[in-house]
């Protein structure tokens, strides 16, 4: 049987969901966790404490909830550029607001749905970056220099979790794989992540990264990628960086286990979890399920080429402190 | 010494072309030439696809290191057919090389320079396509083997259609947006700029890449580059990280801060 027969017989099967619950393998024999899986928006980070350890709405919330996205849909649809104020952010029609879930938080460890509580050190951290003015977050306004303004602003990166945790835009994700290797690309910020599988020991300790350096291996179905050596000037939050509410700052000494499972046809069970004992008091876990749609075509983000944000940001704050001396 | 030098190269080359009419590829699993692995150019294309002499960069501070080597021509013929018009665009664009070079901002590198600055590229062969993963900046591109798509809005790193010459691997790039240059000698294309790229794997370590360039807007016909790509061989080798955008953060807004 030819290479090329095997990958017909292969595509068929891809093409029958739920095939008797078996997941799609590759030509190569490995879990096909191939597509474009983009996030939705719309389940919050952290659970309202009021939910307490509950991980799912009632139908009475449920219901409740649709109603708004209805609503908001109604509102978004009626409103245009034109009758928006002028600003940096998008008109309301833009915004992905996504599709209403059960889902109560990303977070479904602690059982609360909530960050565990940083440790004292990274309070003082916290406290005192920047000579007390803390990490840069959502901008206030200070703008003395571009490193005022956090790497989101800047179009460095989002990071690994940034990158995948789904906002109002460019929530594009699209798996590939290869014998021996995945790609996980994402639309924020145009990242491709090649992972290998070989079982090749990470880099150095000595070598930091943003994206950190990523080792997949496969648990029966599972894709499973362990991510180390990161740098200590990202951010893991919904925005980039240290948004009120955000995760925020972690440390170079953050070990991320990302666990992937196709759960049916078109979900992605996407995992996480968030090991770094200087910054937070307990290991946490995110779970973000990711809908399989083929016609979302992931464009090219080039952030940092067309920031003229930040020039504009810069000039515009040098420009009100010329008018404060005349 | 020289003679034996360029001698010696001759029949690398003459070598390498002989064995690229014998040599069959290892195949990937659809039963095409398997091109995958970690690529780099070994070549002074990315400071000047024409022939260059030895040279002070654009920046005195930084001494020798900054400075340029001298390099033969990729372009066949060995010169780029501008127009007279286009010609003058291109001198002032290696005037203003320090500040304008988009590789000094960090911006994508688009094609076909992303094939050959001095940074690893890595080639994976999926079955939802071809991945070009590149370390500087993060570029990338997925090449469409299926059914031609058209191009959309302009980017950095074209809308990329590929398909099977035999063993090569075509791949038809257009909608860039003519914004990115063609080396730190101020090249470049135009919004007409379309590229049609061949990879060839000649050897287990080599491929060869060819790039017919064309754009009526600033040439007087299409032109060719061609050159080989090395693999990689170290033990473990990867794509590391070059998130430059903090590196060009000075030259680009320096001017704007807080004196």
């Amino acid at each position: 049987m030819s290479a090329r027969f095997l990958f017909l017989l292969f595509t068929i099967g891809a093409l029958l969901p739920g095939l008797s619950g078996q997941v799609p393998k590759t030509p190569w024999g490995d879990p096909d966790l191939q597509g474009m899986w983009p996030g939705n928006m719309g389940v919050p980070l952290q659970r309202p404490e009021s939910l307490g350890t509950r991980a799912t709405l009632s139908d009475a919330e449920f219901a409740q909830k649709e109603a708004q996205a209805k609503k908001q849909a109604q509102a978004d649809s009626q409103s245009t550029a034109a009758s928006d104020s002028v600003g940096i952010g998008p008109p309301s029609y833009w915004v992905e607001r996504g599709k209403p879930t059960r889902q109560t938080s990303l977070i479904v460890d602690p059982p609360n749905g909530r960050l565990p509580p940083l440790t004292p050190e990274e309070q003082k951290l916290r406290k005192e970056a920047r000579g007390g003015k803390g990490f840069p977050g959502e901008w206030r306004g200070e703008a003395n220099s571009y490193d005022d303004l956090n790497i989101y602003y800047r179009c460095i990166t989002r990071g690994v979790l940034g990158s995948i945790i789904p906002v109002v835009y460019n929530n594009g994700n699209e798996i590939l794989q290869a014998p021996g290797v995945v790609i996980i690309r994402n639309e924020m910020i145009h990242e491709a992540r090649v992972i290998p599988l070989d079982g090749r020991p990470h880099v150095s300790s000595t070598i930091r990264q943003y994206m950190g350096d990523s080792r997949g291996h496969w648990e029966g179905n599972t894709l499973v990628i362990e991510t180390t050596n990161f740098t200590d000037k990202d951010a893991i939050g919904s925005n980039g960086a240290g948004y009120p509410g955000d995760p925020g700052h972690h440390s170079a000494d953050l070990k991320l286990t990302e666990r992937l499972t196709r759960v049916d046809a078109n979900t992605l069970n996407y995992q996480a979890t968030i090991d770094d004992p200087k910054t937070w008091t307990r290991p946490w876990t995110l779970l973000i399920p990711l809908k399989r749609d083929d016609r979302y075509q992931l464009l090219e983000y080039a952030c940092h080429e067309g920031n003229i944000a930040m020039g504009d940001i810069l000039s515009g704050a040098r420009a009100d402190e010329q008018k404060k001396t005349e | 010494m020289r003679n034996l030098v360029h001698l010696t190269i001759a029949a690398a080359l003459l070598t390498v072309s002989a064995a690229a009419q014998t040599y069959r590829p290892p195949r990937a699993p659809d039963g095409h030439a398997d091109l995958s692995g970690i690529y780099e150019a070994l070549n002074t294309a990315n400071w000047d696809l024409e022939d260059h002499s030895p040279q002070p960069g654009p920046m005195w501070q930084t001494g020798a290191i900054g400075s340029e080597p001298a390099g033969e021509s990729v372009v066949e013929g060995g010169t780029i057919p501008y127009k007279p018009e286009a010609l003058e665009k291109k001198k002032a664009n290696f005037a203003n090389r320090r500040v304008n070079d988009p590789e000094a901002k960090c911006y994508m590198p688009g094609i076909p320079r992303a094939n050959y600055m001095p940074f690893p590229f890595q080639i994976v062969q999926t079955p939802r396509g071809i991945m070009f993963v590149y370390e500087f900046a993060s570029a990338n591109r997925l090449v469409n083997m299926g059914k031609p798509e058209e191009a959309g809005s302009d980017t950095w790193m074209g809308t990329n259609n590929g398909h099977w010459e035999g063993d090569t691997l075509v791949v038809d790039v257009t909608g860039l947006n003519g914004l990115a240059w063609f080396d730190r000698a101020g090249d470049f294309g135009g919004k007409q700029l379309h590229v049609v790229e061949r990879f060839t794997r000649v050897d287990p370590y080599h491929l060869n890449y060819e790039a017919t360039i064309e754009d009526p807007t600033v040439f007087t016909r299409p032109w060719k580059i061609s050159m080989p790509l090395y693999r990689r061989v170290e033990k473990n080798a990867q794509l590391l990280e070059f998130k430059c955008v903090e590196f060009a953060e000075e030259l680009l807004y320096g001017q704007f801060k807080k004196k």
